[in-house]
């Protein structure tokens, strides 16, 4: 009766800590089920990769130009789909970025199988119907160059693109229906795809409902692409300059995350530039996507804030970090993974991060040296490398070069 | 031992149905201190908020941005120098004190040459200065991000000013539970605020360039002269000669412990809490003003407003209705009526507008703008579709509202509504951040954290006859305010046009309170303007800025 007891008491204990398992279908969709008993609800989270090597030569633009056709009115979300997903209480949401096309949704337990039937729907029939291709793409051209917008708002969203693949006019009206279809043969795969179920259902309940809703999904007939080396891009000498007017400048850089980046360099590095006193006045802000840096300053003293800013990046480059800095950041990082139990939306990120091979392991971090850390330090701030751009009066702006 | 055993699987077994905020503990500490707990066994963490009430609608005029400096300062990170009471406070106070008086010669100093321009100036010896005060007050700060205590111990924290609370959040590992009560009970016994010129200066740029002027401007016309309807970025002037001193007074009276509830989410039962809560918290003095500071009465019924202006990327349409507070009986009803209208791509405004009729290339719906204390808005936002005009789309949605408020409501359309609010529900109770805001948030704005249960319960008896009573009753012209957006005149890439509408913009505030009229003022003014010959609305412009602060030119 005791060890009944204790049993019982255990799992009320271990109700709160989700149970990880992870399967592959034949088909090759990478499945990881997250079991969380705590309230009747499930979450659910489709990414389906896209590679650089998805986009031809001359078509920038095209990976967002799809998810706008299968997100945007037109898409294969009818309004019939739409009212039986919100019968059912069902939230779901479609999302494109440069790394790929996600759906997410999340529904009341006793929904599960409609929610998971309607997800596979819309993953596996997609429309990409070219009857839409005109007006979706006016709509990507009027989000990435939104005339009149707030030009702080315009020099944000421009530096989150890589130069090399930012859409231009012409490459968006480049793109065809036959482009589109190429885009959907090769990305609408299941190898391409992992799926992340996080709630109240067991492992069984998790593989019948993949396996009767994705296992018809037919594999690729080749093999997976190999993702293009994601090596830094030659970026244009000259930098971003947006007028507005007003008496303030602002100058702004975003250092990408790249490929030749140590993850567990990223991880400690997300931690210990923010905020250090040594690139004051610059806010400095981790974004997930890399790091934004920022200076205000009064828009008379243009060249000066100009050099203050790749200053202040120098010398933090040169200054690097203490082997104390580094023993704070690993131990910080370590305590904080004992948050991501307050947040399944993170837990889910965490799953498809640790799958892509993005989630540095604690040995790693163990082994990683205070000398590479520094050396990782100085290519992330490398100016070469950097995304920069000013917004500021149109006078300020012609006295302003790249260092 | 039989019965303790049929009482475990009793609890399993519940957790398996809708959950109830029945497993909310609260208690009162000796100063007034609120605390909410959400005890969530076995997670080995915990997220904590801490809301003040009041929030940026309390603000006195003098001290608009107050209530977001404070987010910034207060409780953006927990540095040591922060919590140290004793000499070294004592030491870093002067030296504040110092860059205090440092900041304002200068900022005076900066008016005067822009008043006087050629005559002598102490500004490069004020900058002198304040930059050995700013090095030797840097030597009293942490040198690394990592000397942020919560940060070292593996927390998360962030802050944000509401109309109706000053919101801090922490999320930390359940071992650090100890030392993050002794840093709270610290950090409101210090109020060191170290980083306030930073601080400032960034929330000055953050306004300057404020992406969304829309909504800002319904609310400045639909709720003239009341702090729901204020809009910071107006006030810039006010936060650039913001003192440190001042906000510390300030941050003495509003942050106190009658207006402040603590809720905690997690891995902690309230055993191992209330002791060290008691300790640091519950000791906080009470100050010696207590007075709440009266806010005034929004009347609904102001007449149909209407606002036109060059704002903006794109056309829009903003339409709100003046709406009830939250403790009103009428809020809930009109919450569902929100989300009929709103809710959901299938809803009525989307499904009409956008799908059926296209009309609208997008609809956006929000509730309680900016807050539900007081009475707030109900705001549509709509894009018109190419080759529709505002006005068209302004018919369409006054015609929808009209069949809410009078056509039968469909039950296929009642019940989508309701379970679209009832897995919103439950997702709040499945994340500890988003259930710690909405019980905050249901203390704040209706004075009770039950609301938050209550509310869903009251909306599944909730009758359609009721909610378009409401409806009638609410969503009537004479509650109404409209902004016809049309794009900026930026857009036009006309140069002078866009000074012009600066200058005139910045005439109209310095001048006119009501939003509305003023707006109504810029447009006309720029109306007339472009009558005239480019040389001669070149010279009005010049006439213009002579007017206008040295600041403002």
């Amino acid at each position: 009766m005791r060890a009944l007891l204790l049993a019982l008491v255990a799992t009320v204990t271990l109700q709160a800590q989700p149970r990880s398992h992870t399967f592959t279908l034949p088909n090759g969709l990478r499945v990881v089920h997250l079991e969380d008993r705590e309230r009747p609800l499930v979450r659910v989270s489709l990414l389906l990769r896209v590679l650089p090597s998805d986009t031809p030569p001359g078509r920038p633009g095209l990976a967002l130009l799809a998810g706008r056709m299968l997100t945007g009115p037109g898409g294969p979300r009818t309004e019939a789909m739409d009212r039986e997903l919100e019968a059912a209480g069902i939230r779901l949401d479609t999302t494109s970025a440069p790394e790929g096309l996600t759906w997410k949704l999340a529904a009341r337990n006793r929904e599960q199988d409609r929610a998971m039937g309607l997800l596979a729907e819309l993953v596996l029939r997609p429309i990409l119907n070219p009857q839409h291709l005109a007006a979706c793409r006016a709509d990507c051209l009027r989000d990435l160059f939104k005339p009149g917008a707030n030009p702080a708002d315009r020099l944000r969203e421009t530096l989150a693109w890589d130069p090399a693949d930012r859409p231009t006019e012409a490459s968006l009206l480049a793109i065809g229906p036959e482009d589109l279809g190429t885009f959907q043969q090769r990305v609408f795969r299941p190898e391409r795809a992992t799926l992340i179920l996080h709630g109240d259902l067991g492992p069984e309940q998790a593989k019948r409902l993949v396996i009767l809703n994705f296992g018809s999904w037919p594999a690729g007939a080749s093999a997976v692409v190999p993702a293009a080396a994601d090596t830094p891009k030659a970026l244009p000498a000259q930098p971003v300059l947006l007028p507005r007017s007003g008496p303030a400048l602002r100058i702004q850089a975003l250092a990408p995350i790249v490929g030749d980046l140590r993850p567990e360099s990223l991880a400690l590095l997300s931690l210990l530039v923010p905020g250090d006193p040594a690139l004051a006045p610059l806010r400095a802000t981790w974004e997930g996507t890399g790091l934004a840096l920022t200076l205000d300053t009064p828009a008379a003293g243009g060249r000066e804030a100009w050099a203050l800013f790749f200053g202040r990046l120098a010398t933090l480059a040169q200054r690097g970090f203490t082997p104390m800095d580094l023993d704070r950041a690993r131990r910080s990082w370590s305590a904080a993974r004992s948050l991501e139990a307050l947040d399944p939306e993170a837990q889910l990120a965490q799953a498809l991060a640790t799958l892509a091979g993005q989630t540095p392991t604690r040995e790693a971090l163990g082994a990683l040296t205070l000398k590479d850390l520094n050396a990782d330090l100085r290519l992330w701030l490398d100016p070469s490398r950097l995304r920069v751009g000013a917004v500021g009066p149109a006078g300020t702006l012609e006295t302003l070069a790249i260092p | 031992m039989r019965l303790l055993v049929s009482a475990l699987f009793a609890t399993l077994a519940l957790t398996a149905q809708v959950p109830r905020l029945t497993d909310v503990q609260e208690r009162r500490l000796t100063n007034g201190v609120r605390v909410l707990l959400v005890e969530r066994r076995g997670l080995p963490a915990f997220h904590a908020s801490l809301v003040f009430r009041g929030g940026r609608a309390e603000e006195p005029t003098a001290l608009a941005g107050a209530t977001d400096l404070l987010a910034r300062i207060l409780y953006a990170s927990t540095w040591p120098e922060d919590l140290e009471g004793g000499r070294p406070q004592v030491a870093l106070d002067a030296l504040l004190k110092q860059e205090e008086g440092l900041l304002e010669s200068l900022r005076l100093e900066r008016l005067r040459e822009l008043r006087t321009p050629g005559a002598d100036s102490h500004r490069a010896a004020l900058e002198a200065g304040l930059a050995a005060v700013q090095a030797r007050l840097q030597e009293h700060l942490s040198p690394s991000p990592l000397a942020d205590l919560l940060r070292a111990q593996g927390g998360r924290q962030s802050a944000e000013a509401t109309a109706d609370a000053l919101v801090a959040r922490m999320d930390l590992p359940v071992e650090a539970f100890q030392a993050w009560c002794r840093n709270e009970g610290q950090r409101l016994r210090t109020l060191q605020l170290s980083r306030f010129s930073g601080a400032r200066a960034a929330l000055v740029a953050d306004l300057r360039d404020k992406a969304e002027p829309g909504p800002a401007l319904v609310l400045g016309a639909a709720l003239p002269g009341h702090p729901y309807g204020r809009d910071l970025a107006d006030h810039l002037p006010t936060v650039e000669a913001l003192r440190w001193s001042d906000l510390r007074a300030y941050a003495r009276r509003s942050l106190s412990p009658e207006r402040l509830t603590v809720i905690l989410v997690g891995g902690l039962s309230l055993a191992q809490v209330l002791p060290d809560l008691e300790k640091h918290l519950g000791t906080l003095p009470i100050p010696l003003d207590r007075e709440e500071p009266p806010l005034p009465e929004i009347q609904a019924s102001l007449g149909d407003r209407r606002v036109q202006a060059t704002l903006g990327s794109t056309p829009r349409l903003l339409t709100g209705w003046r709406i009830p507070p939250r403790s009103h009986p009428d809020h809930l009803p009109l919450q569902m009526a929100a989300q009929l209208l709103g809710g959901g791509s299938a809803s009525r405004l989307p499904s009409h507008l956008v799908r059926q009729k296209t009309l609208a290339r997008e609809v956006v719906l929000r509730m309680d703008l900016p807050g539900g204390r007081q009475a707030g808005l109900l705001l549509v936002e709509l894009e018109p579709a190419p080759g529709h005009s505002l006005a068209e789309l302004e018919a369409a949605l006054h015609s929808e509202i009209l069949k809410v408020q009078q056509e039968p409501i469909a039950p296929a359309a009642w019940s989508r509504a309701l379970a679209q609010l009832e897995v919103d529900h439950l997702r709040t109770l499945d994340e500890p951040a988003r259930l710690a805001w909405a019980l905050g948030r249901a203390w704040a704005e209706g004075g009770d954290w039950r609301l938050l249960d209550l509310e869903l319960q009251r909306l599944r008896t909730l009758a359609p006859e009721t909610v378009q009573a409401a409806a009638r009753a609410w969503l009537q012209p004479s509650h109404r305010t409209t902004a016809r957006l049309e794009p900026s005149v930026a857009d036009a890439q006309d140069p002078l046009e866009a000074e012009m509408s600066r200058v005139l913009l910045a005439l109209a505030a310095h001048r006119v309170e009501d939003l509305a009229q003023r707006e109504h003022l810029v447009a006309e003014g720029l109306r007339q303007l472009r009558m005239l010959s480019p040389d001669e609305r070149r010279r009005t412009l010049k006439l213009l800025e002579a007017q206008l602060p040295p600041a403002k030119r």
